[in-house]
């Protein structure tokens, strides 16, 4: 049994490394200081979070994606046709993101993500270091696609590019590339084609791969997951409280990711009620398989409350472990 | 009919935003800070005065967030450390972490304060229970829906005094209610419970979202009106409210917050008479899209006069055809079902029979 994160970790700690963020954003948009200077305070940052991560015991890290604006923006900004529009609602949270438009077809002008990844990289000590793309559907859902006006067509060229990139990942070193496919549950896409734009995704990248679901249960494609061309599920049995017995009822030929820590509100979890679902989980995923974890990004959790979920789940699987 | 007011914030001035910071370094009192905020309410009441808006609010000169403010007064709730709202702006979510109590009155002070100002009435304004249950963590109840219910009833009674202190519009706000569609039912379970007996004229105010999931069934909140967003989507939710019929008063939003430019009175004539195809003159009330504590003093004072004037002219071209005293009240059972059992005030016993 292995644990993991999401993506996303806070980017401001009052009660650690600071809010130094805030303030280097806030001058930064005002031309006070240069991209150099802000890159030291982004770099400052990722480096506490990857040593947290770290010293708290989860086997697989993120570098935080303390430089993402939100899911989507890293990328569009640097793929070629989008521009950025208004703030729109992110899914079902009191959270809102900047929405990018597709306005002419998007063409992939070289890695985006790997410059972060290497720096991330050069920090990490011990655990493994996973990269995190969005999802194919989750990209033409976040997005006002104004060039395709087909979402399916979207979604294909889209996953197109998202090849190109997690390879340029893979080939810089990342031996786990998540696609995060919250939008999968929200609006459910027609699973042909949503099976073909993964395996698009993921044909010939050497590295293993997941797909997570969180938010929302992918309940329209549930039994379809399985065929997904991913290495791992990931699915987030706190938003829906109904899908732990729908995993329990599966033959999983897959390794599952089990997001199983609420990281959208601040009550802790015990440790005695997570080692009776390692229990149960166990009887339909071998242990090597299971990969636990919070349900989202741990960025909708003040910091004080999202490191010590974090330790009370490294401590809670430690605890099973040793039975 | 086609009565002007506003949805509730507005801009702070640049004298009171300085004292609020200093205030949280310390660097003025509780009394330095509370004289300003009146200085700056009774100039809020003044410019509304002075437009001829025809019912008031205090423009919530002395609240931040709209839900901490309610549950820093609130037992039961703590504040947390900083999370992110979006790009690069960050609050502290209020976090429930006991039975929620109200030790006293919230607003009912600052509502007779703003009240004592003027004769035109005030609105007394409220965060709605599913919003401030939305916008907290919860550690204390076992469920969502149990703690947006303890919420709602010290809404009730927070709304109760309102009535007493002699408010006659009480509106209670769910921005949140959009956000997840399929909460409705929770929402007008907790909307029930917040005005139970109220005689005052009801309200509730929701943010853009997915009518379409929720129409018709948002008709059952109980509430007298429901004040929506309609300039900032030029008008499209119009089209969902025309079948079935929207049983409720609506507050129309004419002007969108969000911009910087003030609309022209063409223009917002021009929304009125598309919103007077699906409405009936009496049914609408005009407003801005949302608060306008995002505008600056000066953008918000024009947008504001602006809608008086084309409210007006509207009216004037619509006078000689419509009885000023017909109203759409009669026409919404939940109103009757609301107030009947309660001590009902003779207007509202006259709204009752003439059904
Ligand atoms: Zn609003």
């Amino acid at each position: 049994m292995k644990t993991t994160v999401i993506g996303n970790y806070p980017k401001v700690a009052e009660d650690s490394y600071g809010t130094k963020v805030i303030g280097a954003l806030n001058r930064w948009q005002k031309g006070e200081v240069n991209n150099e200077d802000l890159e030291q305070v982004f770099s400052e940052t990722t480096a506490s979070v990857i040593a947290e991560q770290e010293a708290a015991g989860i086997d697989i890290i993120t570098d935080g994606q303390i430089r993402w604006e939100d899911l989507v923006t890293p990328l569009a900004k640097r793929v070629d046709g989008f521009s950025i529009n208004g703030l729109t609602r992110f899914y079902n949270n009191n959270v809102y993101y900047r929405q990018p438009i597709l306005e002419r077809a998007p063409r992939w002008k070289g890695p985006a993500l790997v410059d972060d990844f290497r720096k991330a990289k050069a920090l990490v000590k011990r655990a493994a270091l996973k990269a995190v793309i969005p999802g194919p559907w989750t990209f033409t859902q976040l997005i006002e696609d104004r060039h395709f006006k087909q979402p399916v067509k979207c979604m294909q060229a889209l996953a197109e590019i998202l090849h190109q990139e997690a390879k340029a990942l893979a080939e810089a070193g990342a031996a786990f590339v998540q696609i995060d496919e919250p939008s999968v549950g929200a609006t459910p896409p027609p699973a042909a084609s949503w099976l073909k734009a993964m395996s698009t995704i993921t044909k010939g990248l050497p590295a293993k791969t997941s797909a997570r679901f969180y938010f929302y249960s992918p309940d329209g494609l549930f039994a379809k997951l399985q065929d997904a061309a991913v290495d791992a599920i990931g699915l987030d049995i706190v938003s829906d409280p109904k899908l732990l017995g729908r995993i329990l009822k599966v033959r999983w030929h897959k390794a599952l990711g089990l997001g199983c820590v609420d990281a959208r509100n601040t009550k802790l979890e015990t440790i005695a009620d997570l080692r009776k679902l390692f229990d149960r989980v166990t009887k339909v995923v071998p242990a090597d398989q299971l990969f636990v974890s919070p349900n989202c990004g741990l960025e909708f959790l003040p910091h004080d409350k999202a490191i010590a979920k974090l330790r009370l789940m490294v401590d809670a699987v430690r605890q099973w472990q040793r039975g | 009919m086609l009565l002007t007011t506003s949805v509730g914030s507005f801009p702070k001035p640049d004298y009171l935003i300085k004292a609020r910071s200093r205030f949280r370094k310390k660097e003025i009192g509780q009394q330095e800070l509370r004289r300003l905020e009146e200085q700056s309410t009774r100039e809020w009441i003044a410019r509304q005065e002075d437009l001829g808006i025809d019912i008031l609010v205090d423009g919530e000169q002395y609240r931040g967030d709209m839900a901490t403010y309610f549950a820093e007064n609130l037992e039961g709730f703590a504040i947390s450390s900083l999370v992110r709202s979006y790009g690069n702006r960050y609050y502290r979510k209020p976090v429930v972490i006991g039975p929620i109590r109200r030790k006293r009155p919230i607003t009912i002070e600052w509502f007779k304060f703003a009240q004592g100002l003027t004769k035109k009435p005030v609105k007394g304004m409220l965060t709605g229970p599913y919003t401030i249950m939305d916008w907290s963590f919860n550690e204390h109840y076992p469920n969502r829906r149990a703690v947006a219910l303890a919420i709602a009833r010290v809404i009730h009674d927070e709304a109760k005094d309102l009535e007493r202190a002699g408010a006659t519009y009480i509106q209670i706000d769910e921005p949140a209610l959009s956000t997840r569609t399929e909460e409705i039912d929770l929402a007008i379970e907790a909307m029930k419970i917040c005005t139970q007996g109220l005689r005052a004229k009801t309200i509730t105010h929701i943010c853009y979202g997915d009518f379409a999931a929720i129409y018709p069934k948002m008709l059952k909140l109980a509430v007298d009106q429901i004040d929506l967003e309609f300039a900032n989507r030029k008008f499209e939710l119009l089209a969902t409210f025309k079948k079935p019929r929207f049983t409720k008063e609506v507050g129309l939003g004419v002007v969108d917050v969000h911009s910087h430019r003030t609309e022209s009175k063409e223009e917002v004539i021009g929304n009125i008479e598309q919103a007077l195809k699906v409405f009936k003159p009496e049914q609408i009330y005009v407003d801005p899209d949302c608060g306008l504590k995002t505008r600056t003093v000066d953008e918000a004072v024009d947008k504001l006069r602006v809608i008086v004037e084309a409210a007006r002219e509207v009216r004037s071209r619509l006078g000689t055809k419509h009885s000023v005293h017909s109203t759409s009240l009669s026409t919404d059972p939940e109103r009757a079902k609301r107030v009947e059992g309660s001590a009902l005030s003779t207007k509202a016993r006259r709204l009752v029979n003439s059904r």
